[in-house]
């Protein structure tokens, strides 16, 4: 017998496709500008929380610094990265996300062998840095062109390095 | 299928993410949308083990999930024939939208994909679209989840083809990533056949 005749097709229909059509629920309008309320009360703790998550991040960049060998640590850098970038434009700072998502690259890159670029990661921490200010709340990277086109002409420069150590 | 609203209500949601932030972000949006029986789960480790203990709903899942990955998360309950939850809805949120990571989570189970970071609007109409256009599931020896074959995509590696299906080309990967738009239509289950 075949792969192809031995696949079966088989309806579901689960609770969630049962329930989510219930009366009772929310227009995509309602939901959406409830949901941004919602987010809008979390706009406090998040300023606290992009201090400690930058904190750790640098934190984090030193320990690969000091054992540059140890993936673990590249691996917490990256993790600690990515969440920066992941929260960033949702709260309304896109250029956090910009810029995190630029240095995961370049980590990711990293990983991929293309070398430890202490001034590249050192130029994303302090872009991060000027991200972070309230004052660049509400920019988009488009507004910054010189630094968001030079972070990422050196990224893409730490992504090429990745690509030949691999070959 | 056309629904104008979304009910949330008593449905229970589990949203797996390592960041205990991005975990509060999801659960206020899933709040917004009416939402009330939302938990969190930290690691796939913790996610397989209330998965193992209770009925979920609908998962919300990073595809970084430490430590094995979102994906093969999403395989291991696809594949576990004794798991109630094995046709589970899932939403994968991932900010790597390269293309070959999008097929991935396809092809591992997914029933959806949403970008990172994620607005209301994008996770409400990703959970909308799982909610009220679903599709047959598949359980093939090499694949046990939604119907993967898609008008654009050709078929998948392993599932082969059915009776009725067209023959068309798989595309070739182009690109480093995929906007939310072109996810959507990775997704979008119009059937050639």
């Amino acid at each position: 017998m075949s792969q192809n005749e031995q696949a079966r097709e088989f309806p579901v229909e689960t609770d969630f496709q049962r329930k989510a059509g219930r009366p009772g629920g929310v227009t995509r309008r309602q939901a959406v500008g409830r949901a941004r309320a919602q987010i809008d009360t979390l706009k406090s703790e998040f300023t606290d929380w992009l201090n400690e998550e930058l904190n750790r991040l640098q934190a984090a960049i030193q320990m690969v610094e000091t054992y540059p060998k140890n993936k673990t640590l590249l691996d917490d850098a990256f993790r600690s990265s990515c969440q920066l970038r992941d929260v960033g434009t949702t709260m309304g700072y896109e250029l956090v996300t910009f810029v995190a998502g630029s240095l995961c690259e370049v980590l990711d890159a990293t990983r991929d062998g293309a070398g430890y670029d202490k001034e590249l990661i050192d130029c994303h921490l302090d872009s991060l840095q000027l991200a972070r200010q309230d004052s660049y709340r509400n920019v988009k990277p488009e507004q910054v062109p010189e630094l968001c086109n030079g972070l990422r002409q050196a990224a893409e420069r730490s992504i090429s390095l990745a690509g030949s150590a691999q070959k | 299928m056309k629904n104008s609203t979304l009910n949330l209500r008593d449905l229970v949601i589990l949203v797996a993410d390592p960041s205990p932030y991005m975990c509060m972000l999801a659960n206020s949006m899933l709040r917004g949308f009416g939402a009330n029986k939302a938990m969190d789960a930290r690691s796939s480790i913790d996610a397989i083990q209330i998965l193992t203990e209770q009925k979920i709903d609908i998962l919300l899942c990073d595809s970084l999930l430490p430590p094995h990955g979102g994906l093969k998360l999403t395989q291991a309950i696809r594949r576990n024939v004794n798991n109630p939850n094995r046709t589970v809805p899932i939403l994968i949120m991932t900010s790597d939208t390269r293309e070959s990571t999008i097929k991935n989570a396809r092809d591992a189970g997914a029933n959806m994909v949403v970008a990172k970071p994620m607005s209301p609007s994008s996770l409400y109409d990703r959970l909308s679209w799982i909610a009220f256009n679903p599709r047959n599931f598949v359980d093939a020896p090499s694949y046990f989840g939604p119907d993967r074959r898609f008008k654009i995509e050709g078929f998948p590696t392993g599932v082969g083809r059915r009776q009725g299906d067209k023959a068309i080309d798989v595309s070739e990967e182009t690109g480093p990533t995929l906007a939310q738009d072109d996810i959507d239509n990775l997704f979008n289950s119009s059937r050639v056949g």
